[in-house]
């Protein structure tokens, strides 16, 4: 008798919530790069043609990496953008828009200056991130300014980037052949292509901003609790500004890799990047009330969804699947993070 | 009193008014009754010219509408006489959007559309005949609609059958894989209509190729970037055993292409589908095996063409024979061998097009199953 009382408390605080929703996400991405192999380990075995578990997995090897690695990167530009905007309590929803323009510009200046990065047109590289930058601004103004919630400012300036890409280029795509540019996908290092490097780079970047700068440590602040940031003398709508026009700077290298990664620049450019970056963001563990979360949880975040995508496939699950399945992940990782003793009501 | 005696002479009048009112709008409407609907008003003298599609993102509708903007300017206005209704893909806004054009030029109208899906065409072509406006619809209906149920003013429908193109670019496939391994099929949204053509036309062709595995078919959404996420994760499947790649359409073969350049895979067999400067480009350069061209420049001014015409009374749809009122769209196939010749044709330069020859190129009357 007085075992178990004595057991309940510290197995209770073992298991507690936070922990249990600290570490979750990286649970779940451990449990799926060990379930895929699994089932494909399975189905081998049931074709009569067994291989070694984890060993002479097709799934689990580095070329396999290497694809999700591709496939991930341009996604989890755009998911470290939004990071800082959902950490501060806000949403932004205009990373399809904003995707698509940067794209497009790029592009355009691009071949215009010479059209390899071995001449100026290397140029348009920084110009993109400073369009992104511009359009991330426009849109913390008009969030700030005429005082519009965030998830509607954003969406509508959404919009308005999706249809200033259409009038840019009328509807047509736009190739980019450049050698040089395309390495970001056809070099390797070490297995991996360099858009892989370059986004892990970028990765750290974030990850300074986040843990090491004032600006960073506002973030958690204002997402924390807005009002006390505000008491304390904080300038909170500067930072929201100062949020949105960072977003949109990794908004514009998700573009800039989503351009290299297919070597097309057009309108569609931005498409789906708005369901897969919330997603991830919230499959990572971020709260979407803000001050908890980083980029280390939305890295985890996209490699949970990329594995999914990627996995089901592999094992051969038709494709509907993957949409079900990532909703309930979804569901899932919100009602972890809820501390529904705490919250009376939800709007 | 005068004023009551005033009021009451008033009201008398009113009433006679109200009467006199009935009785001609009764006479009126017993009129339109015996005239049938479509016969009640004249031709129009300048009719409004509208198209109503999903958006121009896509290549494929933007050349439909360069079509319908080709069409106007040969009526020697500019580009902007075409009334653009954008439906985003929603069938609700189709309609409304459709609705306010009647209304806005009291049917006054000769419209192309795309009706979104099947289900909407019949109340978008109900609501025009109703005002007497000219109606062409291109894609989507459902079976049980028919332009001669509606008179003139459902003028013609014009669709595309995917199914026998599709199989002959799968027989160009499994010839070119030697008549055995195995092929990976990435196709359009699962739904839609072409996107299930076009995966059975690669059915229908592995029938007579016994040795050739169909190893995966999944939908990658019309969409590069899925296309390439959807070939990486097939070449992880089956890594060697993919001997040649069937795509649903041109956008989707360019995402095959990259996921096999970030391979360093070359010389791989694959096919596409709608006859876009790129990818007819990849067939010149041999990355591509063949694509179809299905001309939808021509169709989407050639719609737009119908249903003006009908309208302005140049022609009577009532009096053509079924083959003209419901037909398929011409389908063009881009080989290696003629992709030079294809480009100068179609593509270097648009080919000014009879926009009055309306059925020339046309495929046939619509056969249903």
């Amino acid at each position: 008798m007085t075992d178990s009382t004595m057991m309940l408390p510290s197995v209770s605080r073992l298991l507690s919530r936070e922990r249990l929703v600290r570490w979750a996400p990286i649970l779940v991405l451990g449990l799926l790069v060990l379930f895929f192999p699994f089932f494909e380990w399975l189905m081998d075995f049931l074709e009569g043609k067994g291989h070694a578990y984890l060993f002479d997995s097709r799934f689990f090897s580095i070329r396999n990496a290497a694809r999700i690695g591709i496939a991930a990167s341009p996604g989890l530009m755009v998911a470290v953008g939004v990071t800082f905007i959902i950490l501060m309590g806000s949403i932004d929803l205009s990373m399809e828009g904003t995707v698509s323009v940067c794209a497009v510009l790029f592009a355009f200046v691009f071949l215009a200056w010479g059209a390899t990065l071995a001449s100026w047109a290397w140029l348009a590289v920084p110009l993109a991130l400073v369009v992104g930058a511009a359009m991330g601004f426009v849109n913390g103004l008009v969030h700030i300014w005429l005082k519009i919630p965030s998830f509607m400012a954003s969406l509508a300036m959404g919009f308005v980037g999706t249809g200033l890409a259409l009038i840019l280029t009328g509807g047509d795509r736009i190739r980019i052949e450049d050698e040089l540019f395309r390495s970001l996908l056809t070099e390797r290092i070490f297995n991996f292509p360099v858009m892989v490097y370059v986004a892990f780079f970028f990765l750290l970047v974030a990850w300074f901003i986040q843990s090491r700068t004032t600006l960073g440590r506002n973030f958690y602040a204002v997402g924390g609790g807005e009002e006390l940031a505000h008491a304390s003398g904080l300038n909170v709508e500067r930072v929201r500004l100062m949020g949105f026009t960072l977003a949109g700077v990794f908004f514009a290298v998700g573009a800039l890799l989503a351009v290299g990664r297919i070597g097309i620049a057009e309108t569609a450019t931005g498409n789906n990047f708005l369901f897969i970056s919330i997603t991830t963001v919230v499959v990572g563990g971020t709260a979407l009330w803000g001050g908890i979360g980083g980029v280390w949880n939305t890295l985890v975040g996209v490699l949970i969804v990329n594995v999914i995508n990627n996995g089901m496939i592999v094992i051969g699950l038709p494709a509907f699947f993957q949409d079900g399945v990532l909703g309930i992940l979804v569901i899932l990782a919100v009602a972890l993070s809820v501390n529904r003793r705490s919250t009376s009501f939800v709007k | 009193m005068s004023f009551i005696k005033k009021f009451i002479e008033q009201e008398t009048i009113n009433r006679r008014d109200l009467l006199f009112a009935s009785a001609y709008g009764l006479g009126a409407v017993a009129a339109t009754g015996l005239m049938g609907p479509g016969m009640a008003r004249a031709a129009f003298s300048d009719p409004t010219v509208a198209w109503s599609y999903r958006n121009r993102t896509n290549p494929y509708w933007n050349e439909i509408v360069s079509g319908g903007e080709a069409f106007v300017e040969s009526l020697g206005k500019p580009k902007s006489f075409l009334t653009h209704l954008i439906n985003e893909g929603s069938s609700e806004k189709s309609l409304a959007d459709v609705k306010a054009l009647l209304s806005k030029t009291s049917g006054e109208l000769a419209l192309a559309i795309d009706a979104n899906d099947a289900p909407n065409a019949r109340p978008v072509v109900e609501a025009c005949a109703q005002v007497g406006a000219y109606v062409s619809t291109l894609w989507n209906k459902t079976d049980d609609l028919h332009p001669w149920d509606f008179g003139d003013n459902y003028v013609s429908h014009m669709t595309w059958s995917d199914e026998g193109p599709a199989e002959q670019t799968a027989r160009i496939l499994l010839e070119a894989m030697g008549g055995k391994g195995g092929v990976v099929h990435l196709g359009g949204i699962a739904s839609n209509n072409p996107a299930i053509e076009r995966l059975n036309g690669l059915k229908n062709a592995l029938k007579d190729y016994p040795n050739v595995e169909l190893l995966d078919a999944q939908p990658a959404d019309w969409d590069t970037q899925k296309a390439r996420d959807v070939m990486a994760s097939f070449l992880t499947r089956y890594g060697s055993e993919i001997t040649g790649v069937h795509c649903a359409n041109d956008t989707i073969a360019y995402g095959v292409l990259e996921a096999l350049r970030a391979e360093g895979i070359e010389g791989m067999p694959v096919t596409a589908y709608d006859g876009n400067p790129q990818a007819v480009k990849h067939v010149g350069n041999g990355e591509l095996l063949v694509t179809v061209f299905t001309n939808p420049h021509w169709g989407g001014g050639i719609t737009a063409a119908l249903a003006y015409y009908a309208a302005i009374g140049a022609f009577k749809p009532s009096e053509e024979p079924r083959e003209h009122r419901e037909f398929y769209g011409p389908t063009i196939q881009v080989l290696p061998e003629d992709a030079a010749k294809f480009k100068a044709e179609y593509i270097d330069s648009v080919p000014t097009y009879d926009w009055t020859d309306f059925w020339g190129p046309s495929n046939g009357q619509i056969e249903y199953k």
